[in-house]
């Protein structure tokens, strides 16, 4: 049976580990909490409309590069680098590569927005799944929210963990000395009339906040806009891929099966031959 | 040190204020790079043609539209050129909304805004809108990007935060969460450690000593210094039936 | 692709799923399994053979809840053999006898990543044909520390004229096997020979070994299960996968090996992953050969 390339099924995670609150530790995989918008064109080859891939590319040998040839490495001049493996950059804050320790809670009200990067969801992994559900239920009963510091990859990060609807989720944060101070303001020339005018104007344009009215705005507007421009355009089809990898992973097992067979076989024969 | 990114005019109603955007976030991070392990050549991200496996040059692009699973829509540049929203230098406030109303899930980048002429709106209406206690929801258009923003102030200083679609938000419900029964007991022992656990958010005490030990590390490799490896910490996941027992634990430490 | 008829031997055997991730850090999926047990089928084998099977059985990949299985699952092919052993006080079940490739294969279509067996065969349940040392680094201590252990352990057995295997776990420590192959033999022999042994090298390296179970005596040491000796109780078989996060393998290892081990101090190296057990054992075969084949006897207790 061939198919294109299939999509990537359920995020088998970005980090894994065990998160802890004092004596609690639960073990978690790191997932991703954004997705990218419904929007999206997909970049297609010219020549036969084959949907393209991002991969990683050796210049010198001109192929890709499998997961296995891949290291991470450091620039310390133009053209001189040198290489870092996973073993080392975990070496390097060896306590926060594998665990997230929240070490204090505070409120979510004292959290200003300027600080919140990026939000992750933490996924319980067996025999967590009660102690991440205590977690999230007491977050949300105190309405406070975790601090930890954790390391993915070569970052070391600040993560803010609170609840979501029953799941964990976790925000990485800037530090404060990344973010740049505001300027310092002199009191502007207003009159108390002006103020209030402009009050009034922003209270009587007041509402409750609905994304959704605006995601599904952009969305119609860029269909909308699809269907004018390219309405009348036949659609092209790409051409068949075979899932190649698991092609290859039934060969090979195919070959493993005959391989043993013929092996076992030789040597039943073998000490058929010792008795006889 | 803050960069301008671009300049715009606030608008809404009869108010206009000009402003000018500025980063207000500087990260001066450790870059790695991938690197191709059997020669050491520095790896670069190509798109790759997924039917012949060769790399493609941007002159072979083509953008498409997914209409079903191996069909697409291409669209030409000029089309494409044709869906990008008008440049625009307005940042259009639609409504306004309480100023704890919106959901950090939806907070991106944060910029600060610097009044663009001199004059009195800006501060008019960043007080306005603090006494008020109220953020402005907006849509501007950016390097022929159309993007949502939440328009606040603290009474002297406008920012703008960008804010993330709701269709680019999972929800919690796609995680395929199991729910579990927790006693009452443990629950109230858990708020209650939590509670005893609880500081004020003091930010400037976190820093990043990760940074640090990774430039030590690098230095250490630059100067061939051999690396002593450390394992990374692993904490024994607490057993479900003792789950009521450590709490009650913890709350002693917590307490002691 | 969700399924795959294959047949081996003259029987069919339909594979499900088998690009399911079922080590999701280390992106090994079923098939790759498959392959693994398919390469070491002939070196595994021997050890499965006519053993009643303990199935460890992880369906969704080895960080996601996983299941023992006694009872040999009711949809088996008619060509998978079993054996009816007792199951606690007055039940007998039917388990699995892995004893030939495509019974493995079928095993491993169920996802049974862990192969656990008996110390003793299922026609004669209650006749161990090894003692085991069962070395369990507690909180503190590691496979070093279990190495340093096993080396002794070695020297001992050595003066009473009886020769060792060893094997890592797959996990954090090392099994020790002493086979006996002898038909007189019970658990009763072996379990108090174990326990004399542990006892007395707890009270020789004190800070190095215990014999007792309970977790406050085990911070720092070395944890001699001898408790394993049991007809009750399984240990995970020689070149079984294990679940942890990378495909692991409990992997024989020749006694000048380990001693290099020790000597490096690098504790990581003492695990085999699945590729290198497969080349292992193309260069060296089974090194565990003679456990099932020595004949010795335990001295008089």
């Amino acid at each position: 049976m061939k198919k294109t390339s299939p999509p990537k099924t359920a995020p088998q995670g970005i980090w894994s580990g065990t998160i802890s609150f004092s004596l609690v530790a639960i073990p978690v995989r790191l997932v991703r909490a954004l997705a990218p918008g419904l929007i999206a064109f997909r970049l297609l080859h010219d020549k036969d409309y084959s949907p393209l891939e991002r991969k990683m590319f050796c210049p010198e040998d001109e192929a890709i590069v499998p997961p296995e040839e891949i290291t991470k490495g450091y620039e310390i001049a133009p053209g001189r680098h040198i290489m870092i493996s996973d073993e080392e950059l975990e070496s390097v804050s060896p306590e926060r590569s594998r665990t997230i320790e929240i070490s204090e809670f505070i409120d979510l009200n004292e959290v200003a927005p300027i600080y919140y990067e990026r939000p992750y969801y933490l996924v319980p992994l067996k025999g967590g799944e009660k102690a991440y559900r205590l977690l999230a239920l007491a977050l949300q009963k105190t309405n406070k929210a975790g601090i930890a510091k954790f390391v993915l990859d070569e970052r070391g990060y600040l993560a803010l963990i609170k609840n979501r609807d029953g799941a964990l989720e976790l925000n990485t944060l800037h530090y404060s000395d990344e973010i740049i101070p505001g300027k310092d303001r002199k009191k502007a020339g207003f009159t108390e009339k002006e103020k209030d005018r402009l009050k009034k104007i922003i209270k009587e344009m007041t509402a409750d906040f609905a994304p959704e009215k605006y995601s599904d705005r952009r969305r119609q507007a860029f269909l909308d806009l699809i269907k004018k421009k390219i309405g009348k355009k036949a659609a092209v089809e790409a051409p068949e891929i075979e899932d190649e990898e698991a092609e290859e992973g039934m060969a090979d097992l195919m070959a493993a099966l005959q391989e043993s067979m013929r092996k076992m076989r030789k040597a039943d024969e073998q000490k058929k031959h010792k008795h006889q | 040190m803050a960069q301008t990114l671009w300049i715009g005019n606030i608008h809404f109603k009869t108010t206009n204020v000009p402003v000018k955007l500025l980063t207000a976030v500087s990260q001066n991070r450790i870059q790695l790079h991938l690197f191709h392990k059997t020669d050491g050549i520095k790896l670069r991200q190509q798109m790759i043609c997924a039917y012949e496996k060769t790399p493609v040059s941007s002159d072979q692009q083509l953008k498409g539209f997914r209409v079903g699973e191996r069909s697409y829509i291409p669209i030409s540049p000029e089309e494409l050129a044709q869906t990008e929203p008008k440049p625009s230098r307005t940042i259009a406030v639609h409504e306004f909304v309480k100023t704890d109303a919106i959901d950090p899930v939806f907070m991106g980048q944060t910029y600060r805004l610097e009044p663009a002429a001199p004059g009195k709106v800006y501060g008019l209406l960043a007080a306005a809108l603090k006494e008020t206690g109220r953020q402005g929801l907006c849509t501007w258009t950016m390097r022929k990007r159309a993007h949502l923003g939440a328009l606040r102030s603290d009474g002297k200083s406008l920012n703008l935060i960008v804010l993330r679609f709701a269709d680019e938000i999972i929800r919690a419900k796609s995680l395929g969460l199991e729910s579990f029964s927790i006693s009452e007991k443990e629950l109230n022992i858990a708020g209650e450690l939590i509670g005893k656990l609880t500081v004020p958010f003091q930010p400037e005490k976190y820093t990043d000593e990760h940074q640090k030990k990774l430039r030590a590390l690098i230095g250490k490799k630059a100067r061939g210094e051999k690396i002593r490896l450390s394992k990374p910490k692993h904490l024994t996941a607490t057993v479900p039936s003792k789950l009521l027992e450590v709490l009650e634990e913890s709350l002693q430490k917590a307490a002691a | 692709m969700n399924k795959k008829n294959i047949s081996i031997n003259d029987r069919e055997l339909s594979l499900s799923n088998p690009e399911k991730i079922l080590y999701p850090a280390y992106g090994f999926t079923k098939v790759r399994i498959l392959e693994y047990y398919s390469r070491v089928a002939r070196f595994i084998l021997p050890h499965l053979k006519d053993r009643a099977l303990t199935l460890k059985r992880y369906p969704q990949g080895v960080d996601q809840e996983y299941f023992f299985e006694k009872r040999c699952p009711a949809h088996r092919p008619n060509w998978v053999k079993t054996a009816a052993l007792p199951y606690g006080k007055d039940k007998k079940i039917a388990y699995c006898l892995a004893n030939n490739l495509e019974t493995l294969i079928w095993l491993e279509n169920l996802a049974s990543i862990e192969l656990h067996v008996p110390l003793a065969r299922a026609a004669s349940y209650r006749t161990p044909d090894a003692v085991v040392f069962d070395l369990d680094p507690g909180d503190g201590a590691d496979i070093l520390d279990c190495a340093r252990v096993a080396l002794i352990l070695k020297e001992l057995l050595a003066r009473q004229h009886l020769l060792s295997w060893v094997k890592t776990s797959g996990r954090k420590g090392l099994h020790v096997f002493v086979p006996l192959n002898s038909k007189g033999t019970s658990f009763e022999n072996t379990k108090s020979f174990s326990r004399a042994v542990a006892e007395t090298m707890q009270n020789k390296y004190p800070d190095l070994v215990t014999a007792r179970m309970d977790k406050k005596y085990r911070r720092n040491k070395v944890f001699i299960n001898w408790s394993q000796n049991d007809a009750s109780k399984t240990m995970v078989c020689a070149y079984s996968l294990r679940a942890e996060e990378k495909p692991y393998v409990s992997c024989p290892l020749k006694w000048p090996e380990l001693e290099k081990l020790l000597k490096l101090k690098k504790p990581d190296k003492f695990q085999v992953l699945a590729a290198e057990a497969v080349k292992r054992v193309g260069k060296d075969g089974d090194l565990f050969r003679e456990v099932l084949t020595k004949k010795q006897r335990l001295p008089n207790v």
